[in-house]
């Protein structure tokens, strides 16, 4: 499987214009975020110190999530071109079994999705220190990163599911796009969740993604949080935390428990649908 | 018997698309498919290497069958459409092929070699020529030392320089390692070396022979002369069958024959054209019917 998981990093990275393209959606959220959010965001709490910092820790963690999404996504559009250019049939007639093929298509992802993670983090964190000076908190590096680790593997597994039994590369084209737009809104990144009606609010509920970047921002954000609202009172903070999506479910432990049954029900569709997908998406000579 | 296949066949939304095909392979030999497009050539080999299942009839490959793991040890591949990786380079794409069989071969060196791929070893796969292409798909195929090869449709499109330089190397490799090669076919000059032909049409084998015996009873070369003098022709042409349409008169003849017949007639024509039988000819002589 080795072999197989090197290939598929090799071409991933190998293109530069498809690791530009899977971070494109993320780097849009960071950049419309400095635009033009940045400042609806900062009046609304302008009333506190140090708000500037809040806020771009609070972005990063949102477009952490956007990016393992996006990332896993266009990484397993690979699986589908493999699908279409009977590429996949080639790989089944080695030695390698189809789950060790599917496997290696996973862990692929899972890499991938890890790393453009940390090189967007890399990427906003220089940023933000040189725009706003923000400093590197050393406490979070490890928390953010196993935090990264989970998001790449649930993501990874949700994009599989998805492309199940897409055996073409303009429909696979076409669910990234949305996946990209939609996963900015659903992490809420473009607009806080506390600023949408309640049907988007539960709409978005019922996905993992806002869970997912409440995890990222309840890491990131923290430190800065208590700086901020030091002496304020706590209604106001839970408020804040309400309003920008640092908790979802009434609590952290919730969000966390929902986001690990996401990942359990996904795994299991995942084996269910993959073990029958192969009649399907396996071209032919 | 290396491969023995019984029975075969395959049915789509209740279209039999291969018909019952038997099959009896031995180590060394190099068969071939011929058929026209939509013969069902695709399909049969689809069902030989295990990437299609079969609705009903044996594949045997000395005791392994298409979904053992071990029967991709014995088969080697080449698809009709390049399948390899057009972003990494020729080295890069054999090497991670080669890694995933368990069983360790000749090193790629020995094949890079083989196929005189050492000047464009490192470069990109989609840089390559038509014909480099086909090199380093062959080579792949071969890359975890098969038994058997399958060729869908190996040479075409390609310059005949490419053409001899493959069918070099297949040759040396049959008679070194005993390689055995099934190959499918639209043209009968591909099948020239094959030691065996099937003839394919609608997913039915029509006829099984050597090429000779095929060319023998089915595909005679055809004198073809141009004359206004049609009745002065036709005196000579004593126990010869013979076609006439209008100025022209089609004769199947070999070619010492031919020779002699033009010799007598030679005042009587204004000109002749001699052509090898082709695939069209033996399809129109076994089946009455011509290739659509
Ligand atoms: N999945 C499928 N569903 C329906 N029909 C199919 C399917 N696969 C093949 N066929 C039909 O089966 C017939 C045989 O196809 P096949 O590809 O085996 O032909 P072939 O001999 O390889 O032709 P060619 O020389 O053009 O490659 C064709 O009529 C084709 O349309
Ligand atoms: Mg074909």
């Amino acid at each position: 499987m080795n072999g197989l998981l090197l290939r598929n990093l090799r071409l991933f990275f190998s293109s530069k214009t498809r690791v530009f393209f899977s971070l494109l959606g993320a780097l849009i959220s960071f950049v419309l975020y400095l635009i033009f959010l940045r400042k609806m965001m900062i009046q609304t709490w302008n009333s506190f110190n140090g708000t500037v910092k809040l806020l771009d820790l609070w972005l990063m963690g949102g477009t952490l999530a956007v990016t393992a999404i996006i990332t896993t996504g266009s990484a397993l559009s690979m699986m589908v071109e493999d699908r279409e250019n009977s590429r996949l049939a080639d790989l089944i007639l080695t030695d390698q079994s189809y789950t060790k093929i599917h496997l290696a298509y996973l862990f692929s992802a899972w890499l991938i999705g890890l790393i453009m993670q940390i090189a967007m983090y890399i990427v906003m964190q220089s940023y933000f220190m040189l725009a706003d000076g923000l400093e590197l908190d050393g406490t979070i590096i490890l928390p953010v990163f196993l935090i990264m680790v989970f998001s790449s593997l649930i993501w990874s597994i949700f994009n599989m599911v998805l492309l199940s039994f897409v055996k073409n590369v303009n429909t696979v084209g076409h669910i990234n796009t949305i996946l990209g737009t939609a996963s900015g809104f659903f992490a809420g990144v473009y607009i806080p969740i506390g600023n949408l009606p309640n049907f988007a609010k539960d709409l978005m509920k019922i996905t993992p993604v806002p869970y997912n970047a409440a995890l990222f921002r309840k890491v990131m954000v923290n430190d800065q949080l208590t700086k901020v609202f030091n002496g304020v009172p706590q209604k106001m903070v839970a408020n804040f935390k309400q309003k920008m999506g640092l908790i979802i479910s009434g609590n952290s432990t919730n969000d966390m428990k929902i986001l690990l049954l996401s990942l359990i029900i996904l795994s299991v569709l995942g084996i269910i649908l993959y073990r029958s997908n192969k009649n399907m998406v396996v071209s032919k000579i | 018997m290396l491969l023995k296949v019984e029975h075969l066949t395959k049915k789509i939304n209740q279209k039999v698309i291969v018909d019952d095909i038997n099959l009896k392979i031995y180590q060394g030999q190099l068969i071939a498919f011929l058929g026209p497009n939509g013969a069902g050539k695709s399909t049969t080999i689809n069902m030989l290497t295990g990437i299609i299942k079969s609705t009903t009839g044996i594949v045997d490959l000395q005791g392994l069958k298409p979904n053992d793991t071990e029967y991709h040890q014995k088969i080697g591949v080449v698809f009709q459409n390049s399948v390899l990786d057009q972003e990494l380079t020729v080295k890069q794409n054999l090497l991670s092929r080669q890694r995933m069989y368990k069983k360790k071969s000749n090193s790629l060196n020995y094949w890079i070699d083989k196929f005189h791929l050492e000047k464009i070893c490192n470069q990109k796969y989609k840089y390559l020529s038509g014909g480099q292409k086909r090199r380093v798909d062959i080579a792949r195929a071969l890359i975890h030392q098969p038994q058997i090869l399958f060729l869908d449709e190996p040479t075409t499109g390609l310059d005949i320089q490419t053409r001899n330089l493959i069918w070099k190397i297949l040759n040396d490799l049959r008679k070194d390692t005993k390689l055995t090669i099934v190959l499918t076919t639209h043209y009968l000059e591909e099948a020239e070396y094959a030691d065996f032909v099937y003839v394919i049409n609608h997913g039915k084998i029509i006829s099984a022979n050597t090429v000779d015996n095929l060319k023998k009873d089915f595909a005679q070369n055809i004198l073809n002369v141009t004359t206004d003098d049609v009745q002065g022709v036709l005196k000579f042409l004593v126990d010869i069958s013979y076609k006439i349409q209008e100025n022209q008169i089609i004769i199947p003849i070999d070619e010492i024959n031919a020779i002699v017949l033009l010799n007598k007639i030679k005042n009587n024509i204004s000109g002749f054209e001699y052509r090898q039988g082709n695939m069209d000819d033996i399809f129109v002589n076994i089946t009455g019917e011509k290739v659509e």
